[in-house]
């Protein structure tokens, strides 16, 4: 617990938290904005801009009684600092004094912005940053007005350096401020950025080659209080205040990461509002202010010229664009005939709403064949009953807690939660990062397990015996499914809850499970009964009917053999895919950005994202499709509007009871408050407008009595004489239609590959860059090998969603041979 | 008495020059300073002086300016910078001549010149395109895009004066 203590500010005496930076206690407590430019409230104060100076003082005591030293009129006295102080590197203790108005204090500020000035270009017009630039807003505010340099005088750098594909660096408009080299050493640990040369002509660069790739780079350029870091995807796409920004969640991955959707009419594009870019939107209990680089520059797919905008039905075997209204009465046919052999199948990105038009209608059907895909995924009861507990922030592990990885590689998988696990480890929080292989997280921690294939539960199971896990006063356990069979993700669930059962951590604040999920919305569709094993078992007998929307189950060949096996297939989609292909009706659906709806994150908060732009073609919100449908069936018409669909959800879903959509737009107060406009911390980050977010609590926190429930690993897969296991990988970047849709991304999305261990490569003849032919369940795939040594022995690891064509999408047996290189062609 | 006053004024305008002049047929020149409808400049060399900064569009007081920006190459060069106006349209219903938009402009590209004849017979037709809007080259100089030697046009503004 923090003790508060008095300090005053410009004669008013404010109860502040001991030990608070200055600035923010100022910023937070007294309203007081002491101007920065390089301090940020998510990292370290460096003090290199001088901007925050301020007038510093103590009040005298008595050296013998300790007393309070009085002015002759009763005030106690103030010794001042003899100079300035930086205030961004000043924490503020008992008796302190601030001055932030005098004119010494003033004259500080103008000089500073003088000299920052002197060799900058001046080019607002042109400036992506011109209109919410900390450099504009405090010269407007604090500045001199004009400047005694000479113009002639000042340096000219660099306009437009890339640093990589995606960042673009003005090195005039750079004043040195190192938040950008900060966020990548302190913040992303990948210090690629760094400062070259001395005095005036001190310049950014970057070390890494190829470019400047990580997969937060856009954040610099958010951060960045000037334009000298602009993104290639929106570079002059717009002025700032031309904007309107839309309150969104990242429909990519599990962490539901809360953006703004910044809109403006586009003339190339017809006239209609279209997404100029993406910004962070401030969610402390969330993504704080940072967003990966798929998030920021994956929202093209939204109007890909290869959407779905029409409904198409098959006539003579063809799939032919036809009128909506005939589409839902050939599909309608289709399922009175079924009776109730019809199945459903939710994919990554199908919203709560969604999920609940589906369930609505198979309870009117009379199925129960609610179905998620993927279909490799274990039970998820045990993350509803020891999933991280409501409210909990990985801001605030540190020292003494633990962050326990199992089976999943963070970065890949969910980018925003590497960055907080890898910064938990730096305050001093012990990471233990378990998996088949290396991964990038092994850097940041302070043990890496690695065990055999099948190995996982194994591990986990016998965690609890683990001193820095047992005695960790706080406990966080994320857990993957990288080279899982769906089974035995399910126990390897099972044996975490039971890891935070024993050693106690199940149910307090900071403490519990959190499930890597592969898609947006796969909690919502668990919370709203539909089921991984669902889908598994409609793959082995597949209904008369499969509706299926938003999920690519032709992407796997059990998936496409169900899709055969199947009388009817009703595929709602928003791009022509394998699964469309396969189906009877197609019907196009909106994406995130065109309709209201709610995607529920790994840690089970529900969040609610609001319509940026207008429809694509004919497409509708699946809810509304799935309605309309069910209306030919003898239902009720759909219901008006996502809201409407969402207070029946809350009305018969007990765990989101309460959540309406009023509830979900309000926000939290966030501190310290970065997105709030005109920004006093200076950077792109949005106010948390739109709400933040309610999260269900978990059964462990209800004081439920919860049970060990014992564990067992399933059989793991097993080689045959020379067979690999082929082991599937998520990857950030893919070519699913969703992300491939971003040209700007492609120079970073690789070419289809799998990494073999040396002597494995070698053993079958495989070499680096050559190309191989993987099979596996009939299945085959045409991929580049790469000779990786830090790939296992005995394993092949593909990522997913590389290579055209269907594969398995758990780990299977399979060949892995040499393609005879075709003549030199390409 | 008034009654012969009056007649007298009117006999004495009888034979004075009549100050109406029949327009269209007659024309009389516009003041210097009159602001009719926009051109956007070039420079002497040929280059576009609009930057596609929106700050006329930010200035105009009747929202007629539509201003999209895109960024310039040394094969495809508008304007000197990185950054011109890719699509740079006014709806002169909407435009009230305040002239605004020239103050604002940091180039001196938009200008108010002395066109008054404007007249449609569709709304469509009085958004003017910056096809319209644009001045041809100089005599003998080539239009834009053009290609331009790399490294000589990378600055946007036009040198700015030392303070006195
Ligand atoms: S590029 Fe921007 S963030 Fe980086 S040092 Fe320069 S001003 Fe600061
Ligand atoms: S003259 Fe005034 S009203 Fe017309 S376009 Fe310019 S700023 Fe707008
Ligand atoms: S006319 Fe002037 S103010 Fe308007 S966009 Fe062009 S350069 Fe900017
Ligand atoms: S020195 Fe304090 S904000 Fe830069």
């Amino acid at each position: 617990m923090t003790t508060t203590v008095t300090i005053h500010i410009d004669g008013v005496p404010y109860a502040v938290p001991d030990g608070m930076n200055l600035v923010d206690a100022a910023r937070i407590y007294a309203g007081v904005e002491i101007p920065i430019f390089c301090y940020h409230p998510k990292m370290k104060p460096v003090g290199m801009c001088r901007m925050c100076l301020v007038d510093l003082g103590f009040e005298v005591r008595d050296r013998a009684t300790g007393e309070l030293a009085l002015n002759p009129d009763g005030t106690p006295q103030v010794r001042w600092g003899r100079k300035l102080e930086t205030g961004c590197t000043t924490t503020v203790r008992a008796g302190m004094y601030v001055r932030t108005r005098t004119e010494q204090v003033q004259e500080a500020r103008r000089d500073v912005l003088e000299f920052l000035l002197s060799s900058h270009p001046l080019d607002c017009p042109v400036c992506d940053k011109g209109g919410e630039c900390p450099l504009q807003n405090l010269t407007m505010r604090h500045g001199p007005g004009t400047s005694r340099m000479a113009y002639d005088d000042k340096l000219h750098l660099d306009k437009h350096v890339p640093l990589g594909d995606l960042i673009y660096l003005d090195r005039e408009r750079c004043i040195q401020c190192a938040r950008c080299v900060r966020f990548q050493d302190e913040v992303v640990g990948d210090d690629v950025l760094a400062f070259h040369e001395r005095g005036r002509r001190l310049q950014i660069i970057t070390t890494s080659t190829p470019g400047f790739d990580t997969y937060f780079s856009g954040n610099t350029t958010d951060i960045c209080p000037v334009g000298a870091l602009t993104t290639a995807d929106f570079r002059f796409g717009a002025r700032p205040w031309e904007l309107t920004n839309v309150p969104s969640i990242s429909p990519h991955g599990p962490v539901g990461e809360n953006i703004a959707l910044s809109m403006r009419l586009d003339r190339d594009s017809g006239g209609v509002q279209v997404i100029k870019r993406v910004i962070p939107r401030q969610n402390e209990d969330v993504n704080e202010i940072w967003i990966s680089d798929k998030t920021r520059f994956g929202h093209h797919f939204t109007l890909s010229p290869d959407r779905l905008r029409e409904a198409l039905a098959r006539k003579r075997g063809e799939l032919t664009p036809v009128a909506l209204d005939d589409a839902l009465k050939a599909a309608a046919k289709a399922l009175k005939e079924a009776g109730n052999s019809v199945g459903f199948i939710g994919g990554p990105m199908t919203s709560n709403e969604d999920f609940f038009a589906l369930r609505e209608l198979a309870a009117h059907v009379g199925s129960r064949k609610l179905g998620l895909w993927p279909a490799t995924l274990g039970d998820a009861a045990p993350a509803a009953e020891v999933g991280i507990a409501s409210g909990s922030r990985l801001t605030e592990l540190g020292k003494g807690d633990a962050v326990l990885v199992v089976a999943s590689d963070l970065e890949e998988e969910a980018p925003i939660w590497f960055l907080q696990a890898k910064q938990a480890a730096d305050r001093g929080a012990a990471l233990i990062v378990a998996n088949l292989r290396e991964t990038k997280l092994d850097r940041y921690a302070s043990r890496t397990v690695r065990y055999g294939l099948g190995g996982a539960v194994g591990f986990l199971d016998g965690a609890a015996s683990d001193e820095t896990l047992a005695q960790a006063a706080n406990l966080v356990v994320f857990v993957g499914n990288e080279g899982l069979g769906a089974d035995e993700h399910g126990v390897l669930l099972r044996a975490a809850a039971n890891l935070l059962i024993t050693t106690g951590h199940a149910g307090r604040r900071n403490n519990g499970l959190i499930p890597v999920w592969p898609g947006a919305n796969t909690q919502g569709g668990f919370d709203l009964g539909f089921e991984s094993a669902a889908t598994r078992a409609m793959l082995q007998s597949a209904p008369d009917v499969l509706i299926v929307v938003g999920a690519d189950v032709a992407e796997t060949p059990a998936g496409a053999a169900a899709l055969d096996a199947a009388k009817f297939v009703i595929a709602l989609s928003l791009f022509p895919d394998a699964t469309t292909a396969k189906a009877d009706v197609v019907l196009p659906i909106q994406s995130f950005a065109e309709r209201d709806g709610t995607f529920t994150n790994a840690m089970r908060r529900v969040q609610r994202f609001y319509t940026a732009q207008g429809p694509v073609g004919e497409s509708l919100p699946a809810w509304q499709v799935i309605g309309l449908l069910g209306q030919r069936l003898g239902m009720d018409r759909p219901r008006r509007s996502a809201a409407l669909v969402m207070k029946a959800l809350a009305e018969s879903v007990k765990l989101y009871a309460g959540m309406s959509y009023p509830a979900l737009a309000e926000a939290a107060v966030q501190t310290p408050p970065i997105g709030i406009s005109p920004g006093f911390y200076g950077g792109t980050a949005a106010a948390p407008t739109g709400g933040t977010g309610l999260q269900w609590p978990s059964k462990a926190e209800s004081r439920a009595k919860l049970s060990v429930t014992p564990v067992e690993a399933p059989q793991a897969v097993h080689a045959g004489a020379g067979e690999l296991v082929i082991v599937p990988l998520r990857r950030l970047y893919d070519r699913a239609p969703e992300f491939f849709a971003s040209a700007v991304m492609h120079g970073r999305i690789p070419q289809p590959f799998v990494a073999l261990h040396p002597s494995d490569a070698a053993r079958l003849g495989a070499v680096d860059g050559g190309r191989v032919k993987l099979s596996a369940g009939g299945a085959s795939l045409d991929v580049t090998a790469v000779v990786d040594a830090t790939a296992p022995e005995g394993l092949a690891l593909l990522p997913q969603r590389l290579a055209p064509g269907a594969f398995p999408q758990e780990p299977v047996a399979g060949r892995v041979e040499p393609v005879a290189e075709a003549v030199a062609a390409d | 008495m008034n009654v012969i006053r009056g007649f007298a004024t009117t006999l004495k305008y009888l034979f004075q020059q009549p100050a109406t002049i029949q327009y269209p047929d007659e024309e009389r020149p516009p003041r210097e300073r009159y602001k009719g409808r926009h051109a956007l400049k070039r420079y002497d060399n040929g280059l576009e002086k609009c930057i596609g900064c929106s700050l006329c569009a930010a200035a105009c007081p009747a929202d007629a300016i539509w201003v999209e920006a895109a960024e310039n190459t040394d094969e495809e060069r508008y304007s000197p910078g990185e950054r011109y106006a890719k699509t740079y349209e006014i709806n002169m219903l909407r435009c009230i001549f305040c002239g605004y938009c020239e103050d604002a402009c940091p180039t001196e590209a938009i200008v108010l010149e002395h066109e008054h004849r404007l007249s449609f017979t569709n709304r469509r037709d009085a958004i003017y395109t910056k096809a319209e809007l644009l001045d041809p080259p100089p005599a003998g100089l080539e239009g834009t895009p053009r290609q331009t030697e790399p490294g000589v046009y990378t600055r946007s503004i036009p040198e700015m004066k030392n303070p006195a």
